[in-house]
């Protein structure tokens, strides 16, 4: 579960954002959208703790995450909060197996191999496992990224335009995929993005104007 | 896991990588070489030196009576005489003169008239059997038995001068009657006989000659004994001796002394280690050089002019001459320590410029672990680690291959001088300073990479990729 409450955040001092309150249940999709240069990616990672908002509060399982500094704030977001990017980043040099228990390992200082091979398994991806992330294709590797966002089970999954490099078939796959997955894990879903194909799908919307 | 990322990283771009590594094995090499080869040096040079505060010898190159003398590495300067050396051994400043006569080498192994004092001073013992005490009785140094095989009661004929492929002495045979222990000094690679041996061996030479001039050689060979006699006016034995001159001197036809020469030889062979043994007393002779220790150390500012005023020997001061080798190799080593030092700054820059380059495509990477829960020091740490493990990979090649390079080297400087160098010795201090200097070279590249990737702001890198 995910709210926020008065949140304003500038790059500029001449440049305000003033980010609308949000809600979202465990187990439930909330859409952002926007044109672009509204400030939907900096919302995000005003919500993943990645920018210090000005003013506001973000709680996350009735935690205030905006008062979390240095180490503390990184943990937290280790455990707590999953991120699927627009464009798939992993650690070149560590297989798709590794990959996933790096994020484990990270945020909780063990690896769950097991936890990772069933997430493969269940994104149908199990056979890559021993693959460098490279050897891919797109879409495999945007499935290896939703599994890596939901390897330490966490609180909120955010989506950074997770189809905007996909076709119609796969973006449809992808979407479905995260649905069915943050209700599986009980997960508050946010996703931001600009892409029509998926408006339709989801009622919980708000707009970044 | 942060270790095992980093070392995959190494290998992720393994060009980069193994240039680095290169370049740092090399220099790590060459001065792992340097290390143990200038420790090992020192310390055989230093060890022979003790117990020698000044070399007599022949006119000529200090340091070649040096290198020669107390080394065996060169050919002597020349001989002096022995009687007038006497005098100067007897010298109160005096602690202990040991006389050496060089003469022949079996198999390349040089045989050194000498007494046992020779052997003490080296604190090596006679291992197996004794100690020289009649003519052509040798102790042999312990790496020339290994090496040669030699069991006490072998005997051997030497080859005259001091390369192996000379004029083989086929008259009178050394007996091998003691091994000497290892002491990895000199003496393991030497052949020790007393000095009348050295002078008897070369005096029968002469025999030799005679049988191919008679007329010429019955003289002299009379006039020897006829000293031998003078000298030892006391002796029992000369009589029989005269007896035998008499039975020439009554005998002057030309065609009768073959047969006695004849007998006379049998003889000689037969009481090979009596009468016509060649005594210390002998007099007129030659021997190669003296080793002084002073019981009173003013000697060493004394002699070298003394002696040079009133003889016509030369008195070489082993340490100055040697400190003068060391000062000429320093140059050479200085220069191949800089190129080495040269070579791993090079590393650090080729180190720091993979590092850096790569940082930019490395960027999301790293923001990637940030937003997965790392902490900022953690990605200090991968970057530091990652340089540190690349700079011990290195270095353990460096030491593995500088060693190698030591097991070469020793195989040629110990057939040319006699002198090994061990690539299983660690020196610990100069080493371990090594390797944190390679970790510290390391350090110093990737730290620029490293605070980088510390301060990275992640939400930027996140929304430019």
């Amino acid at each position: 579960m995910i709210s926020t409450k008065n949140i304003t955040f500038s790059y500029h001092k001449d440049q305000t954002f003033i980010l609308p309150d949000l809600f979202c249940q465990a187990g439930s999709t909330l859409l952002v959208t926007g044109n672009s240069g509204k400030g939907k990616t900096t919302y995000l990672h005003i919500l993943a703790g990645l920018l210090q908002p000005n003013s506001g509060e973000i709680v996350i399982d009735n935690k205030d995450i905006t008062h979390l500094k240095g180490s503390k704030a990184d943990t937290f977001r280790g455990k707590n909060i999953g991120v699927v990017f627009q464009k798939s980043h992993f650690i070149a040099s560590l297989s798709v197996l590794e990959n996933l228990e790096m994020a484990s390992w990270l945020a909780t200082g063990k690896k769950h191999a097991k936890r990772a091979k069933d997430l493969l398994q269940k994104l149908d991806i199990a056979d890559q496992a021993s693959k460098l992330p490279s050897q891919l294709s797109v879409g495999q590797q945007q499935r290896v990224s939703i599994a890596r966002a939901l390897m330490n089970e966490p609180k909120v999954l955010l989506a950074d335009e997770p189809t905007s490099s996909l076709d119609d078939k796969n973006a449809d796959n992808v979407i479905e995929l995260l649905e069915s997955l943050s209700k599986e894990y009980k997960t508050a879903l946010i996703i931001v993005t600009h892409d029509n194909r998926i408006k339709e799908k989801f009622t919980n919307q708000i707009t970044l104007v | 896991m942060i270790g095992k990322l980093a070392w995959k990283n190494i290998w992720f771009k393994p060009l980069n990588t193994i240039l680095s590594i290169l370049l740092l094995t090399a220099s790590v090499a060459i001065i792992t070489i340097l290390i143990l080869v200038e420790k090992q040096f020192e310390e055989k040079y230093q060890s022979n030196l003790d117990g020698v505060d000044l070399v007599l010898g022949a006119q000529g190159s200090p340091l070649q009576l040096v290198l020669s003398s107390v080394y065996q590495v060169d050919d002597p300067t020349g001989n002096i005489s022995f009687d007038s050396v006497k005098v100067w051994m007897k010298h109160p400043y005096v602690k202990k003169a040991i006389p050496l006569a060089f003469g022949d080498n079996y198999l390349g192994y040089k045989i050194v008239g000498t007494t046992p004092d020779y052997i003490e001073k080296y604190q090596a013992k006679v291992a197996d059997g004794s100690v020289f005490e009649h003519n052509f009785e040798v102790v042999v140094g312990a790496e020339v038995a290994q090496k040669l095989n030699l069991k006490l009661g072998d005997t051997f004929k030497g080859t005259h001068g001091s390369a192996a492929e000379g004029e083989v002495h086929e008259h009178g045979e050394y007996l091998v009657v003691g091994i000497a222990s290892k002491t990895g000094k000199v003496i393991d690679n030497l052949i020790l006989s007393n000095i009348p041996t050295v002078w008897q061996m070369h005096h029968e030479e002469g025999h030799e000659e005679v049988a191919e001039n008679p007329a010429h050689g019955e003289e002299g060979h009379i006039h020897h004994e006829e000293e031998v006699v003078a000298e030892n006016p006391a002796h029992g034995e000369p009589g029989h001796i005269h007896h035998e001159e008499e039975v020439v001197a009554e005998n002057p036809a030309h065609g009768e002394p073959g047969h006695i020469h004849h007998e006379h030889e049998e003889e000689g062979h037969v009481h090979d280690a009596h009468e016509t043994d060649m005594t210390i007393d002998e007099p007129n002779m030659e021997i190669t050089s003296v080793l002084i220790e002073f019981r009173n150390k003013m000697g060493v500012f004394m002699w070298p002019n003394l002696i040079a005023q009133n003889t016509k020997m030369q008195a070489a001061l082993p340490t100055y001459q040697m400190n003068r080798v060391f000062e000429m190799f320093g140059v050479g080593l200085g220069a191949l320590k800089y190129l080495a030092f040269g070579i791993m700054f090079i590393s650090g820059i080729s180190i720091f410029i993979a590092l850096f380059t790569t940082l930019k495509e490395r960027k999301a990477e790293f923001a990637l672990l940030r937003v997965n829960g790392a902490k900022r020091h953690q990605l200090l740490v991968v970057v530091l680690l990652e340089s540190m493990l690349l700079c011990t990979v290195g270095y353990l090649f460096g030491t593995i291959l500088g060693r190698v390079g030591i097991v070469w080297l020793s195989k040629a400087s110990e057939s040319d001088f006699k002198l090994g160098f061990n690539p299983m010795e660690i020196i610990w201090e100069k080493e371990g300073l090594l390797f944190g200097l390679t970790l510290l070279v390391g350090f110093i590249a990737a730290l620029i990479p490293a605070i980088k990737a510390y301060t990275l702001n992640i939400s930027k890198t996140l929304a430019n990729a």
